[in-house]
């Protein structure tokens, strides 16, 4: 937004209104803006609200005539105040960096054994190096996890991971891998069991000798097990209750 | 033999998962057969057909093609985009590749075994170069260019033909430039690929054909139908003395009752497995040599390994399910019958326990202390113990926190007698013993493999006294170790037939291995050496229907009172050896039931072996000792299995 200088002019409002959003670099174009506003805001110059007092007094004049110079020295002052703010904010970004790279260094150092032991490591870990893959897993896990302990080896320099204990992977190739297979599968259900197949159940399957023997004889599953399991199972709770009161009744 | 109250259990609810895709590896004549769930089991064709191997599943992993690379190396692709390579010492899985096609629907490797190729759903057929390591991207194939497409891709394509949507489920490409398709219209059809066009059409079935496998020498090829029915089809002369040849359906087989998802064509056999969970090997008459039982029909339905545990203790069994453990007590009984009565049950078994497993992989095995007051189950990546309280007649759960970092895969766990230490075989080849305190628990000791070679541990024994630990491999003989202190005592010989069940007799310390070719063998640990009565059997060899059964033994276990008596058990028979008993020969029957008592002393001393076998409890997938007088066996009855399984295609039969 432009700042104009606080100015009461015939409509204020129209006149900020009809000013361009993107910042002018000099005032020319302000006051160009300005400038161009005025007819315009002469044109739209409805009936004027009366709450403003001041305003009857300077509804005849003109507005104010600006010389150049004046502006141009504002402008100028303008731009060295915005370009002071940016190299300050540059310096101090980069100061900031620093420090935080400074820290980071230190903690890597406290973090990393001496290099003593990590000169016994390679040389032990070079003759048996098959023998533990196991512990090598631990340590990255634990490196993972942030623990707080003394002794933590920076794996990748002492000796070369075979095995790799995690793996990044984006989020949303899983989702896609994850959709095309289950569409895959999807395929092969509905080719094989799908509509159209000429499918039967297993128990109709299984009681075709049942029906062909010369004494026919029930289906294979006649029985359904499954059926009112927890009727079932209330029924036998009831009974069990009902047998101790009944119990307990005789007793009395 | 002594009477024995039998507890027949029947609520073990245990159902397989059905057969996906079937590859068979002609260098090492070993099979390998990957499941629904995504477990991938190798079998041992040559060592009796035996599961030597297998490698746990994940709800994540839809396998739909499996293949052998560059002589020994497996690789399986699947639906979620991914190209996994197996590590078959290690029995782990060595790397997934991501193969960016989106779900992967073929995969075949080249007759050089350098290359792999896989169709993509995205149009895209990938050629990857096999290294040593790791297998690497080397091309991208649009969807046209089958010029530079290999021989015998297996794909799958959209065809549209007439109304319905007929999808093409295999496609098989010939040296000769003949394509068969096989499709679910039921039609087998051969097309010549220079010209495009359709040579011949054989409709052999009312549903879908889905599986094709050709021979090595392309002169016959099977099909396998959503119907359960395979086909063996076979290049033909037209006339005895012309050279011109043609296509023939020469045999049906009807050995399944659900759809055969998958087939495979060996130099010998025919081999296919399906949704109903069976796998079915069929030796061709023709192209078998010695025309001996080796040459019949084998079905592999029931699992090779142990799934279930027992407390003899508490009277606890712990199921083994793929993504859950249920505890079950035993009932109990007051009644008392002759023999072959069935008693009535006082107190029902109970359902005691429930417990679901975190994650996505599946139990690869699991365990319950003989005190009942421990449960111990690992998966792929960790392990898991809990502790059990009992009070009256609840039962509180709780999870040991804080397992050792080096136990996060096992492949067997195993409590010793008294409950006090735990025996876990990583699949890094180590054996791990850790005793178990009150809440907690402290490592002892890890014996290392012995080569430098890693060796997976599959089976493990205890003695009942403690003192000693055997370990079985898979190649190596078996090791025994000194308990007490903690090193190796001795090794087992090695024998050309992996071992598929292992125990240690109380008191004797005689430690009896069954092999996958049905030989047993007792080992003497103190004097490490075979023993006399072992000698004695090898000296005069099994009788000849032992050696013929088809399923191998998964359990032996001891009476603790008669040192002379070893119970052992396989799918279908249990068998109580009496070394004190003359060994049968080849003439004597070896099923011979109780003779009844009034018969003679002399027909009893004729028919009387060390042998005494029992086929009335069948399918056993359990059966053990509990106490003197009891024993437990858990069966699966095969119609149980058959009720749970997805539905099977209509057969309309006359008259119903």
């Amino acid at each position: 937004m432009v700042q104009l200088r606080p100015r009461a002019s015939r409509t204020p409002a129209s006149a900020e209104a009809m000013v361009d959003e993107g910042q002018p670099t000099s005032e020319e174009e302000a006051e160009h803006g300005l400038l161009l506003g005025q007819p315009s805001s002469g044109a739209a110059a409805e009936p004027l609200e009366e709450d403003e007092e001041g305003d009857d007094e300077f509804d005849d004049e003109a507005p104010e005539e600006l010389t150049f110079a004046s502006a141009q020295a504002e402008a100028r002052e303008e731009e060295r105040r915005v370009r002071e703010t940016v190299r300050r904010d540059k310096t101090l970004l980069k100061e900031k960096r620093k420090r935080r790279e400074e820290l980071f260094i230190e903690q890597k150092k406290r973090k990393l054994l001496p290099d003593i032991i990590l000169e016994q490591l390679t040389t032990a870990s070079q003759t048996g190096a098959k023998k533990s893959p196991g512990k090598l897993k631990v340590s990255l896990h634990k490196k993972r996890e942030d623990c707080e302990k003394e002794k933590k080896v920076k794996v990748e320099k002492v000796q070369s991971v075979s095995q790799r204990s995690y793996v990044a992977v984006r989020l949303k190739d899983q989702d896609l891998r994850d959709a095309r297979q289950q569409a895959a599968k999807a395929f092969i259900r509905d080719s094989l069991y799908g509509p159209g197949t000429n499918r039967t159940t297993v128990n109709k399957f299984l009681s075709l000798d049942n029906k062909r023997a010369p004494v026919k004889k029930a289906a294979a599953q006649f029985l359904n097990n499954a059926w009112g399991v927890q009727k079932k199972q209330n029924a036998k709770r009831f009974k069990r209750r009902w047998m101790v009161r009944r119990m307990k009744a005789s007793k009395k | 033999m002594g009477e024995f109250k039998v507890h027949r259990v029947r609520f073990f609810n245990y159902v397989p998962p059905g057969i996906r895709c079937v590859a068979y590896n002609n260098q090492s004549n070993r099979l390998a057969v990957s499941r629904t769930d995504g477990t991938v089991e190798i079998y041992n064709l040559s060592a009796n057909y035996f599961q030597e191997k297998f490698f746990p599943g994940h709800e994540s992993r839809a396998t739909e093609a499996l293949c052998w690379a560059q002589g020994q190396r497996l690789f399986s692709a699947g639906l979620n985009g991914e190209i996994l390579e197996y590590d078959l010492q290690a029995l782990n899985i060595k790397y997934a590749m991501d193969a960016f096609g989106g779900p992967i629907w073929s995969m075949i490797a080249s007759p050089s075994g350098s290359q792999l190729l896989i169709g993509c759903e995205d149009g895209s057929v990938k050629l990857f170069q096999i290294t040593p390591d790791k297998i690497q991207f080397e091309r991208n194939f649009d969807r046209q260019k089958s010029s530079a497409i290999r021989k015998m891709i297996v794909d799958r394509q959209y065809m549209s033909v007439s109304k319905r949507k007929c999808i093409v489920w295999g496609v098989a490409f010939l040296s000769d430039g003949t394509v068969i398709s096989v499709d679910s219209a039921g039609k087998v059809q051969f097309w010549d690929s220079a010209t495009g066009t359709l040579i011949k059409s054989h409709l052999i079935a009312n549903a879908d054909v889905q599986s094709i496998a050709v021979a090595d020498q392309e002169d016959s090829f099977v099909v396998g139908t959503a119907e359960g029915t395979v086909f063996h089809f076979q290049l033909v002369s037209v006339t005895s003395n012309s050279t011109e040849k043609q296509w023939v359906r020469t045999k049906p087989f009807q050995h399944h009752t659900h759809d055969v998802r998958s087939v495979a064509h060996s130099p010998t056999a025919l081999i296919s497995g399906g949704t109903d969970t069976h796998l079915v090997i069929r030796p061709l008459m023709e192209k078998v040599e010695v025309k001996n039982y080796d040459a019949a029909l084998r079905k592999i339905t029931f699992p090779h390994r142990r799934l279930i545990s027992c407390s003899k203790k508490k009277q606890l069994l712990l199921f083994q399910f793929a993504h859950h453990l249920e505890l079950w007590r035993l009932g109990s009984t007051v009644a008392t019958g002759k023999n072959g009565d069935t008693l009535p049950l006082s107190k029902n078994a109970d359902h005691l326990l429930h417990l679901k497993t975190k994650g996505p992989e599946n139990i690869i095995c699991s365990s319950v202390s003989p005190c009942g007051s421990w449960i111990a189950y690992s998966t792929a990546c960790r392990f898991f113990l809990y502790r059990l309280n009992y009070e009256h007649d609840n039962i509180s759960l709780k999870r040991v926190s804080k397992m050792p970092a080096f136990l996060h895969s096992a492949l067997q766990i195993l409590f010793s007698e008294d409950s006090t230490k735990l025996f876990v075989a990583s699949n890094q080849g180590c054996l791990h013993v850790i005793q178990l305190l009150e809440g907690s628990f402290k490592h002892l000791h890890t014996f290392q493999p012995q080569s430098g070679t890693v060796e997976a541990m599959c089976l493990l024994a205890v003695s009942p006294d403690g003192n000693w630990l055997a370990a079985s491999g898979t190649s190596a003989g078996v090791h025994v170790y000194n308990v007490k202190h903690l090193k190796l005592h001795c090794t087992v010989p090695a024998y050309n037939f992996p071992v598929t069940a292992l125990a240690i007799a109380p008191n004797t310390n005689y430690l009896v291995i069954a092999h996958s070719d049905q030989q047993v063998f007792e080992y003497s640990i103190p004097d490490k050496q075979y023993t006399e009565w072992s000698r004695n059997v090898q000296k005069q060899g099994l009788h000849h229907l032992w050696l013929q059964r088809d399923t191998p033994i998964t359990h032996i276990s001891f009476h603790p009172k008669r040192p002379m008596h070893i119970l052992l058990h396989d799918a279908y028979m249990f068998c109580i050896i009496d070394k004190s008993l003359p060994l049968p020969n080849d003439k004597t029957v070896l099923y011979n039931p109780l003779p009844p008592k009034n018969e003679s002393d002399v027909f009893r001393r004729r028919t009387a072996h060390a042998f005494k076998i029992s086929k009335i409890y069948k399918p056993l997938l359990f059966l053990d000792l509990l106490d003197e007088r009891t024993l437990v066996a858990v069966e699966r009855p095969l119609d149980d299995i058959i009720a749970q399984l997805p539905p099977p295609i209509k057969k309309k039969k006359f008259g119903t």
